[in-house]
């Protein structure tokens, strides 16, 4: 399944089966795109059917012209923000994502302290960290999916390193 | 190869692949600098820690069917793109010839004008449109 199918469909304006295949290909992409903006993994959930919704919505105003990748991201990305500027829940850690079971509980409480040293990153870099690993360190993905240059996306990634380095030396 | 180009090649390594060459000048530079030696085991457990410790989340098993029932909710589209447009044929049709009967000019005259003014406002309209569509996105 490629983009190339979906626009297919959208062309025939069968939009249900074109959303479909969108959320088969996309939905978990779009989701780690918002989580690595909220970081919060049921507000992220909760904002990715906004923004699905939006989509279903707009599907047949879609401009086939523009990357249907680019178009879904720049929603994705802006929704995101949206939600990230209208509450305030960032302003504490969420730990209700991170409640470690017996059996789990160092792997949680290490989930937890990168959770914070991350947090103590500028905005952009714990977005671009976060990307990065949760798309199997494609730089590629990262940079396609926040509309930044693939250099841009690697010094990120650098001065995060050297930034995190300092604080786990310190 | 110094100590600050050393550290920004292994930067890279942890990013994209690094050239045989650039991966024995590495190396060799580490054997022989502690600075750098620490500077990539630090490295190292970061890179494993952060790997661990960003684990994808999952989207819960009711992601889909909450979003159809969003969606079920959500108002169809009143009418297809195109019946406006059949519309203003329809009665532009109905009112040229209302026109054509009642008004006490020549028959041919009342179409011709009927016709070119029709076409006018579609076009304008048209053109109207489009702009507002372009402005909105």
């Amino acid at each position: 399944m490629t983009d190339e199918d979906i626009q297919s469909l959208l062309r025939k304006r069968r939009w249900a089966a074109a959303f479909e295949l969108l959320l088969d290909r996309y939905q978990k992409k779009v989701f780690r795109l918002v989580y690595s903006i909220l970081k919060e993994a049921a507000k992220a959930e909760e904002v990715t059917q906004d923004i699905f919704l939006k989509i279903w919505q707009v599907l047949p105003d879609y401009d086939s012209r523009a990357s249907l990748s680019t178009w879904l991201y720049t929603i994705t990305r802006n929704t995101s923000l949206s939600a990230l500027r209208a509450e305030s829940y960032r302003k504490t850690l969420p730990i209700e994502d991170f409640e470690p079971s017996a059996a789990n509980w160092e792997a949680g409480m290490q989930q937890l302290e990168i959770k914070q040293l991350l947090q103590r990153l500028p905005e952009v870099q714990q977005q671009v960290i976060t990307l990065f690993y949760l798309q199997d360190r494609s730089v590629e993905d990262v940079a396609h999916m926040l509309d930044l240059p693939e250099g841009t996306v690697k010094s990120h990634l650098h001065r995060a390193r050297r930034a995190l380095a300092d604080m786990v030396r310190s | 190869m110094n100590c600050r180009e050393t550290q920004e090649r292994l930067l890279e390594s942890f990013v994209g692949a690094v050239s045989p060459l650039e991966k024995s000048q590495l190396e060799r530079h580490i054997s022989e600098c502690p600075e750098c030696a620490k500077f990539a085991v630090l490295q190292s457990q970061l890179d494993l820690r952060l790997q661990e410790g960003i684990a994808a989340p999952q989207l819960s098993s009711g992601f889909r069917a909450g979003l159809r029932a969003r969606i079920a909710w959500q108002p169809r589209e009143p009418w297809p793109d195109w019946l406006p447009d059949l519309a203003y044929l329809a009665g532009s049709g109905v009112a040229i010839g209302s026109c054509a009967l009642l008004l006490p000019f020549p028959v041919p005259v009342v179409l011709g004008t009927g016709v070119l003014v029709a076409f006018l406002a579609y076009s304008l309209q048209t053109i109207l449109v489009s702009a507002l569509e372009q402005k909105t996105d």
